[in-house]
């Protein structure tokens, strides 16, 4: 087995879960430290906890904001992350050994690439979209694609036995034979999450700050 | 004055320095800006907004300035936001260091400061981008946190600074009024009520330990006197212990333009307030029909001021008048005003206040035809006043504010088929003035306390 086969099969992981949960771990803290700002909020918001879930999870599970006031990249926007939740969930249903896993996975594959992709096209084609992105953000949405694509194509996704590896890296005891055509999968699943902390796609942790402590704030 | 970024310039040579070398010293201001001991005030929602724009361009739907200029790219909200985070990228984040390219990081030049020093203050900081943005990232915030920067180093519009804040501080109110001006002022308003309405009205002034200081903004007196009479005539109707004040008891003007531009002048222009409502020793401070005055007294001092150093009330005259009228207090017949009367939240009230019940209770109320323009409340379009736009006329830039803001607000009024726009704040006041005469719109405009002066029963 070459020196990166293995790196990428049982070092990488570690690596990529270590510098996501730090990385993710240090930002949340670091604005956890953050003065209490002056009162900055916009009304009305939501007031009691119950409320406050409910608006969270429209926004999270409809996009709500985009379909009310930027319709165009919504029905991507949506598919792009309705297939990250599913592969989330894929990975999650594979830990838990639930068959159900490979049509979360397949599913969850075709839903990020359609969307990233479509997106990559919008902001390419559009020009509105055109003139405020930078080559980073193109970056990250043809990462997302080439990741989705690499599970379906490698089938990964679809492969219920996968679940003997991630067992095998949760007991610490990485199995090392996985089919050739899953290695290209993993290596940018993993540089992914190794990646995630240090781009905007943390936005999913930075919203309860703008949401919670500036946006619907806390009046007294 | 030279072009440095469209056809206007809010920004005198003498305040901008155009030709000046100015990019060292606004990056050691933005360094500190971006230290929590040295900016705590809004350092999280300016960092995180600085940090995490996904660029899905949805601020751009809803901006008042891009929509209305023909979505022209130098207005586009997060193209605004950009001049300072490709600075902020550039000089103080990593990424920005290793692939500038990547990210989009870019130097500063002597020109782009020029430019964002201009182009900061074509945003009235309405907010309303920062409402619908699925990530709630706010381009208001770095609009003015990139005015703190420049006020720093001492870029400010003269309107708001020199002729703003410091002349406040200095005579008591930016209209520079003296105590025996607004004395004689006062007496006119007496008499302009007994000759106008047929009754008198005492007005008083300077009365300590009263129920409620009524503070307006000190340029009512000037440009919107309807607005001060009618709350007058409605304090005296609801028979309360009220006053207002003179600058002979420190600040009598509620305005603070530091809220647009300086948290350093803010909380001078606040604190001034506060000793003045305490020197007084009066229960209830009553801000007058002033947006960013109530935003600036009753939400931003309380992070600011401890409580115990503020031994008072803060209300808005619209809350009261509400409150009178919803108890009986003061009673008004609808039919005193029968002409289609329409309402615009101004953003610091609604948006940035809450207020969106009262002022339409009142109308409701007061008029017999109240119609709504749509879109309204938290989507309210703001009017372009804001920001202390109102009062800044001079390198073209009323025709900005006409042709961008303006045009969409008087589009919504014909809309309505409205006579008369109620507004509650005086930069609305302003902008409405002239948003009138600029469309010629056959309408005119109404402080809410004029229209309920005119609805009362005595």
């Amino acid at each position: 087995m070459a020196l990166w086969e293995l790196f990428t099969i049982a070092i990488l992981p570690y690596l990529a879960i270590a510098v996501l949960v730090l990385g993710l771990g240090y930002k949340i803290i670091y604005w956890l430290k953050a003065p209490v700002n002056l009162h900055w909020e916009l009304f009305p918001y939501p007031r009691t906890s119950g409320e406050q879930a409910g608006e969270l999870l429209t926004e999270v599970f409809t996009l709500r904001s985009l379909y009310m006031h930027n319709r165009r990249i919504w029905l991507p926007s949506l598919v792009m992350h309705y297939g990250i939740y599913l592969v989330v969930f894929w990975l999650l249903f594979l830990v838990v050994g639930l068959p159900l896993a490979v049509y979360l996975g397949v599913t969850g594959g075709c839903l990020v690439a359609a969307g990233s992709l479509l997106l990559f096209l919008s902001r390419l084609i559009n020009p509105e979209l055109r003139r405020i992105s930078e080559p980073v953000e193109y970056l990250n949405l043809a990462f997302l694609f080439l990741l989705a694509v690499a599970g379906l194509i490698g089938g990964v996704f679809r492969d219920f036995s996968f679940r003997t590896y991630i067992i095998s890296l949760l007991t610490l005891k990485p199995h090392l034979s996985l089919p050739d055509n899953y290695l290209f999968f993993l290596l940018l699943f993993w540089l992914f999450m190794l990646y995630i902390p240090f781009t905007r796609m943390a936005h999913f942790a930075v919203k309860y700050f703008t949401y919670h402590k500036v946006k619907w704030g806390e009046m007294e | 004055m030279r072009k440095v970024f469209d056809d206007y310039r809010v920004l005198s040579d003498e305040s901008l320095k155009p030709d000046e070398p100015r990019v060292e010293k606004f990056l050691q201001a933005m360094k500190k800006s971006l230290q929590k001991k040295d900016n705590w005030t809004f350092w999280l929602p300016y960092t995180l907004s600085l940090d995490t724009c996904m660029k899905c361009g949805t601020c751009a739907e809803v901006c008042p300035v891009y929509l209305a200029s023909g979505k022209k790219d130098i207005y586009h909200p997060v193209y605004r936001s950009d001049m300072l985070r490709k600075v902020y990228k550039r000089y103080f984040t990593l990424p920005g260091r290793l692939f500038p390219a990547l990210v989009g990081a870019e130097d500063l030049t002597e020109e782009k400061l020029n430019a964002m020093a201009e182009n900061i203050y074509r945003c009235t900081i309405c907010r309303r981008c920062a409402y619908v943005c699925p990530v709630a990232i706010d381009n208001g915030v770095i609009a003015r946190e990139a005015r703190k920067i420049f006020d720093a180093i001492d870029i400010a519009p003269d309107e708001l600074k020199k002729n703003g804040t410091q002349k406040q501080i200095k005579f008591g109110n930016a209209t520079g009024t003296p105590a025996n001006a607004f004395l004689d002022m006062i007496e006119f308003l007496e008499e302009e009520i007994e000759d106008t309405k047929g009754y008198k009205v005492k007005i008083p002034v300077d009365k300590e330990g009263a129920e409620y200081l009524l503070m307006h903004n000190a340029g009512d007196y000037l440009a919107f006197a309807e607005t001060v009479m009618g709350a007058a005539e409605v304090m005296d109707a609801a028979g309360v212990d009220w006053t207002l004040n003179s600058p002979a008891t420190g600040v009598n003007d509620a305005v603070n333009y530091g809220v647009f531009y300086s948290d350093v002048e803010f909380t001078n222009v606040l604190k001034a307030h506060v000793e003045t409502a305490k020197k007084m020793g009066i229960k209830t401070l009553v801000v007058g029909e002033c947006g960013h005055a109530y935003e600036a007294l009753k939400y931003l001092m309380l992070r600011l001021i401890p409580p115990a150093e503020r031994p008072f009330e803060v209300k808005s005259i619209l809350e009261l008048e509400d409150e009178w009228i919803r108890e009986g207090r003061i009673k008004v017949n609808p039919e005193k005003n029968p002409e289609p009367v329409t309402y615009h939240d101004s953003c610091k009230l609604g948006r940035l206040g809450g207020m969106y019940e009262e002022p339409r209770r009142i109308l409701k109320a007061c008029c017999q035809d109240f119609r709504e323009l749509t879109p309204n409340r938290e989507m309210s379009i703001c009017c372009g006043g804001g920001s202390g736009f109102a009062i800044m006329e001079k390198g073209d830039f009323r025709k900005f504010r006409m042709e961008t803001y303006g045009k969409l607000k008087a589009e919504q009024l014909k809309a309505s088929g409205a006579s008369i726009i109620a507004l509650a704040c005086s930069n609305c006041k302003g902008q409405f003035r002239e948003i009138i005469n600029y469309y010629r719109l056959p309408v005119r405009f109404a402080g809410i306390s004029e229209l309920i002066a005119n609805a009362l029963v005595r």
